[in-house]
C-alpha cells in the first residue's frame, strides 16, 4: 500500500498543516505526507507552537490538520476543540494512546499513535475521502464556534443535520439550531455509525425516525418522532428502506 | 490507646475508689487533751481532767507529758476477736486503755539517755474485756525529745486487730502493684527516648512516671518499714521533693504538647511559685496541697488553651483534669492526690500515644513519598511523551541516516544506564547529575535538531544533589524554549557557596514560548524538585523560577 494514493481518492488538491513540536518527527510526517499525496499536495506547513497554529488556522484555508496533542508542555485539547470546529478534518499523531478515545469523541478523523510508519499514515489519509463507514468512530460531540469560544454540542442532542453550502446546520432536541463549520460530506464520515444521508442536503439520526411516508407525486418523506418531516432522496430511498425498515 | 475504652477505664477507677472508703467506723474519737508531768493515776478512766489543755506547743528537754483521749466504741467487739489500736504519733510513748497498760513504743522520758526506739506507726491489741460499747479512755505517757513541738495524735484508728494489720498490707500491696505499673511505664518510655533522643516529651513522661512510682513507694512503704519518729521528717522531705518534681513536670509536659504564647515567662513564673511553696515552712500537708493545687491550676490553664486552639487530644486531657476535681473533694488528701495524679498521667499517656501515632503516620508518609519520588524519577524515561517521541525520532534516524541512528541509540543507552545507577538514591554526586543532563541533551538534539549546550561555572565536584533535580530543570528548559536565531539553546549551571548557603543557578538562553499557556504544566516538574529538596534538606532550601531577558532563571539555595 505504500506509495501514492490512487488518484480516485483525491478529489482536490490538499492544503495541510502539521502541528508538531519535535522537528525530527515533523520532518518525518512531512516527508511521508509528500510521498503519499504526491502532486495532489498543494501546500504543507509545519508549526511548532500552539499560539501560532491557532493563528494560522484562523487565517488560512486548510483541508487537513495533523496535530500532536502535547505541544511544548501545553495541553493540545484546546487546540483540538478549535480544530474540530473548523471545516477541515483533523488527524491526531500522538504518543499518548490513552487520549485516543477522547480525541475520537471530539470528532477527529483518525488517531495515529507514535511511533508510526508511512503505511499507518496512509491508512489515516484514506479516511479523508473514503465513503466507507468507519466503525471505530465514537464521536460524542460536535464543536461549534461561538463568538469567543468553542462550544461542544453532545451528539445525542442532535436530531438531524442540514447542509448549507460549506456549512451545516445542526437541529437539536430542544428546537435550537447551531451552525457547524464542516460540510455535510465530512460530517457524514464522522457520524456514519448512527446518522444516514437520506437526502443530498440532510443527515438524519435514524433512531429519531418514526416512519417513512409516501406523499403525493411519490415524494418520500421521513417523519421524525417530533413530527417534523424531512425529504428522502429518490436515489437513496431503496437503500434506506432495505437497511432500516 | 483506644478512646472507646477510656470511659470504661475511668469507671473502673471510680469503683475501686468508692469501695476503698466504704467500711464503717466502729468508734468515735473525742478531743485529746495534754498535760506536762508524769503521774501514773493520769491513766485512769475517771479523772478530773478539766484543767488539762487542748494544746501544748512546746515540751522542752524530752520531759514526760500525758495525753488523754475519750473514745466512744460504737460496737462491742466479738468474743475472741480483739480490737486493735493503730497510732501515728510523734514521740516515744506507753499506751493505757481505761487505765490498763496495753503497749509500749520506745522509752518515754529516757530518750536523751537511750538510743531511739519505737516506730512512727504502731498497732496495739486491746484486751477484749475492755472493749464493750460505750465510753473508754486512751491515755498516752509520752516524751518528744526530737520534735518538742509535735504534740499531736496524727492518726488514730480502732478496728479489729487482724483487720488493722491486714488491711494496711492489702492496701499497700495494691498500691505497690500500681506503682510497679508506673515503674514499667517509666522504663519503657525511657528506652523509647534513648531510641530517639529528640523526643523530650517521652523523657519527661518517663521521669513523671518514675517520680510517681517513687511517690507511691514513699507513701505506702510505711506499712512495713519501721521508722523512728525522729526520722519521719526525712520521709516527708522526700515526698515533698517528689511532689515538687511532679508538680513542675506535668504542666511542663502539657506546655510542650499544647504550646502557648509567652511560654518561657509563664513557666519560669510557675517554677518560682512552686519553689516558694516548697521552701516556705508550712506543715507538710499544706505544702503538698498547695503544690498539687498550683500544678492543677496551671495544667488546667494550659489544657484549656489547647482546647480553645482545638489542639489534638486537648479535650480528653481536659476531661481527665476536670475529673480529678470531684475526686479531690470526696476522698482524703493522700488518696485524691494519687487518683488525681494517675488520672492526669493517663491523660499524658493518651497524648503521648497520639503523638506516637502521628509520628508513625508521618514516617509511613515519608516512606510512601520517597517511593513515589523514586517512581517519578523512573517514569521520566518511560513516560510516553519521552519514550515514544524518542522512538519515533529514532526510527526516522535509522531509516534516513543509520549511522547517526546508532549514535542516537548509544546516547539513549547511556541515559538509561545513568538512570539505573541513581534510581534508588536520594543524593548523587553533582558530576553524575551533569552527565545525565548531557546525555539528555544529546538525545534531545537528535529529536529536535537544535544545538543544545550546557556550560558549567564554579562546580565543586565533591558536592551532592538529589537525583533528577537539574535534569528536571533542563527538561523544563527544553520544553518551554524555542531556539535562538542560530538554532541553539544554551544552558548554564553556576555554583556558588558562602558561609550561609550553597546556590545552584540554572540559566536558559533561548526564546521563551508564550508564558501564559505553559503555566500549569510547569508545576509537576517543580513539584518533583521541591519534594526531592524537602526529602534531603527538610526546610533548609529555597527554589526560585522566573523568566528573565535571555530566557529563564532557576536558583536552588541550600542553607547550611
Amino acid at each position: 500500500m505504500v506509495g501514492k494514493i490512487p488518484s480516485k481518492y483525491i478529489l482536490k488538491e490538499m492544503n495541510i498543516l502539521i502541528v508538531e513540536d519535535e522537528s525530527r518527527i515533523a520532518k518525518r510526517i512531512e516527508r511521508m505526507t509528500r510521498a503519499i499525496f504526491g502532486d495532489a499536495l498543494q501546500s504543507i506547513k509545519h508549526i511548532n507552537t500552539l499560539q501560532e497554529s491557532v493563528k494560522f488556522i484562523e487565517n488560512n484555508e486548510l483541508d487537513l490538520v495533523l496535530l500532536d496533542l502535547n505541544l511544548k508542555g501545553s495541553n493540545g485539547f484546546d487546540l483540538l476543540t478549535t480544530a474540530v470546529s473548523e471545516s477541515f478534518h483533523t488527524i491526531i499523531i500522538s504518543a499518548y494512546k490513552d487520549q485516543a478515545i477522547t480525541a475520537f469523541e471530539y470528532g477527529v478523523l483518525d488517531f495515529v499513535p507514535k511511533p508510526f510508519n508511512q503505511e499507518r499514515l496512509e491508512q489515516a489519509f484514506h479516511r479523508i475521502n473514503t465513503k466507507e463507514k468507519i466503525a471505530s468512530n465514537t464521536i460524542k460531540f460536535l464543536a461549534v464556534k461561538k463568538r469567543h469560544k468553542v462550544q461542544l454540542i453532545p451528539i445525542e442532542d442532535v436530531i438531524y443535520i442540514k447542509g448549507a453550502g460549506a456549512y451545516t446546520e445542526l437541529f437539536l432536541k430542544d428546537g435550537k439550531k447551531e451552525l457547524h463549520g464542516k460540510p455535510l460530506e465530512k460530517l457524514e464520515q464522522l457520524l456514519s455509525f448512527s446518522f444516514e444521508r437520506i437526502h443530498k442536503s440532510y443527515l438524519v439520526k435514524m433512531s429519531k425516525v418514526k416512519e417513512i411516508i409516501v406523499e403525493s407525486g411519490s415524494k418520500y418523506m421521513a417523519e421524525l418522532k417530533n413530527g417534523e418531516r424531512i425529504p428522502i432522496g429518490r436515489t437513496k430511498y431503496k437503500d434506506i428502506k432495505a437497511k432500516w425498515f | 490507646m483506644n478512646l472507646r475504652f477510656f470511659p470504661n477505664f475511668l469507671l473502673l477507677f471510680f469503683l475501686l475508689l468508692v469501695t476503698s472508703c466504704s467500711k464503717q467506723s466502729v468508734f468515735k474519737e473525742g478531743q485529746t487533751i495534754f498535760k506536762i508531768g508524769d503521774q501514773q493515776e493520769w491513766a485512769v478512766k475517771d479523772l478530773n481532767d478539766q484543767h488539762w489543755e487542748n494544746r501544748i506547743i512546746w515540751v522542752p528537754d524530752g520531759q514526760v507529758f500525758w495525753s488523754r483521749t475519750k473514745i466512744d466504741l460504737l460496737k462491742t467487739s466479738e468474743a475472741l476477736h480483739p480490737y486493735g489500736l493503730h497510732l501515728q504519733v510523734y514521740g516515744e510513748y506507753e499506751v493505757f486503755w481505761d487505765g490498763v497498760l496495753i503497749g509500749k513504743n520506745g522509752n518515754p522520758g529516757q530518750e536523751a539517755i537511750l538510743d531511739p526506739e519505737g516506730k512512727m506507726w504502731a498497732t496495739f491489741s486491746i484486751p477484749t474485756h475492755l472493749t464493750e460499747a460505750g465510753e473508754h479512755l486512751l491515755a498516752l505517757r509520752s516524751s518528744l525529745y526530737y520534735f518538742p513541738d509535735h504534740l499531736e495524735i496524727e492518726e488514730l484508728k480502732i478496728d479489729y486487730y487482724d483487720d488493722l494489720l491486714i488491711d494496711r498490707l492489702i492496701e499497700s500491696s495494691y498500691m505497690h502493684l500500681f506503682a510497679g505499673a508506673f515503674l514499667i511505664a517509666s522504663i519503657y518510655f525511657l528506652f523509647l527516648f534513648l531510641g530517639n533522643k529528640k523526643e523530650y516529651a517521652t523523657l519527661i513522661f518517663s521521669i513523671c512516671c518514675f517520680l510517681f512510682f517513687a511517690l507511691i513507694f514513699a507513701e505506702y512503704s510505711k506499712a512495713y518499714l519501721s521508722i523512728h519518729y525522729s526520722m519521719h521528717v526525712v520521709r516527708l522531705r522526700i515526698i515533698s521533693f517528689l511532689m515538687l518534681g511532679i508538680s513542675f513536670l506535668i504542666p511542663f509536659y502539657f506546655s510542650m504538647q499544647f504550646p502557648f504564647p509567652k511560654q518561657k515567662v509563664l513557666l519560669t513564673l510557675y517554677t518560682g511559685i512552686l519553689l516558694y511553696i516548697f521552701l516556705s515552712r508550712h506543715v507538710f500537708e499544706l505544702t503538698a496541697n498547695n503544690m498539687a493545687l498550683s500544678m492543677w491550676l496551671f495544667s488546667f490553664g494550659i489544657v484549656v488553651f489547647g482546647v480553645y486552639k482545638k489542639m489534638k487530644g486537648a479535650r480528653l486531657v481536659l476531661l481527665t483534669i476536670l475529673l480529678s476535681v470531684p475526686i479531690g473533694f470526696v476522698t482524703p488528701f493522700n488518696k485524691s492526690l494519687f487518683t488525681g495524679f494517675s488520672l492526669i498521667l493517663l491523660g499524658m499517656f493518651y497524648l503521648l500515644s497520639l503523638r506516637i501515632k502521628e509520628q508513625r503516620l508521618a514516617y509511613e508518609n515519608s516512606l510512601v513519598q520517597s517511593t513515589r519520588l523514586r517512581l517519578e524519577l523512573l517514569k521520566k524515561n518511560i513516560q510516553p511523551h519521552f519514550l515514544l517521541n524518542t522512538l519515533t525520532s529514532l526510527i526516522d534516524w535509522i531509516e534516513e541516516a543509520p549511522k547517526k541512528g546508532v549514535l542516537f541509540i548509544e546516547a539513549l543507552a547511556k541515559e538509561f544506564d545513568l538512570f539505573n545507577q541513581i534510581e534508588s538514591k536520594t543524593l548523587i554526586p553533582i558530576t553524575q547529575e551533569i552527565a545525565l543532563c548531557r546525555t539528555h541533551l544529546e538525545i534531545m538534539e537528535y529529536r529536535n535538531e537544535i544545538n543544545y549546550s550546557l556550560e558549567e561555572e564554579g562546580i565543586d565536584f565533591e558536592e551532592k544533589i538529589p537525583p533528577g533535580v537539574l535534569h528536571t530543570l533542563l527538561e523544563n528548559g527544553i520544553t518551554h524554549s524555542l531556539p535562538l536565531e542560530d538554532n541553539s539553546i544554551i544552558f548554564k549551571l553556576v555554583f556558588e557557596v558562602n558561609k550561609d548557603y550553597k546556590c545552584y543557578t540554572f540559566l536558559t538562553f533561548s526564546v521563551p514560548v508564550d508564558q501564559n499557556a505553559n503555566h500549569t504544566k510547569e508545576g509537576t516538574g517543580l513539584k518533583y524538585i521541591k519534594a526531592r529538596l524537602t526529602e534531603s534538606y527538610l526546610e533548609q532550601w529555597e527554589l526560585t523560577s522566573e523568566p528573565v531577558n535571555h530566557g529563564w532563571k532557576n536558583t536552588i539555595k541550600i542553607y547550611s
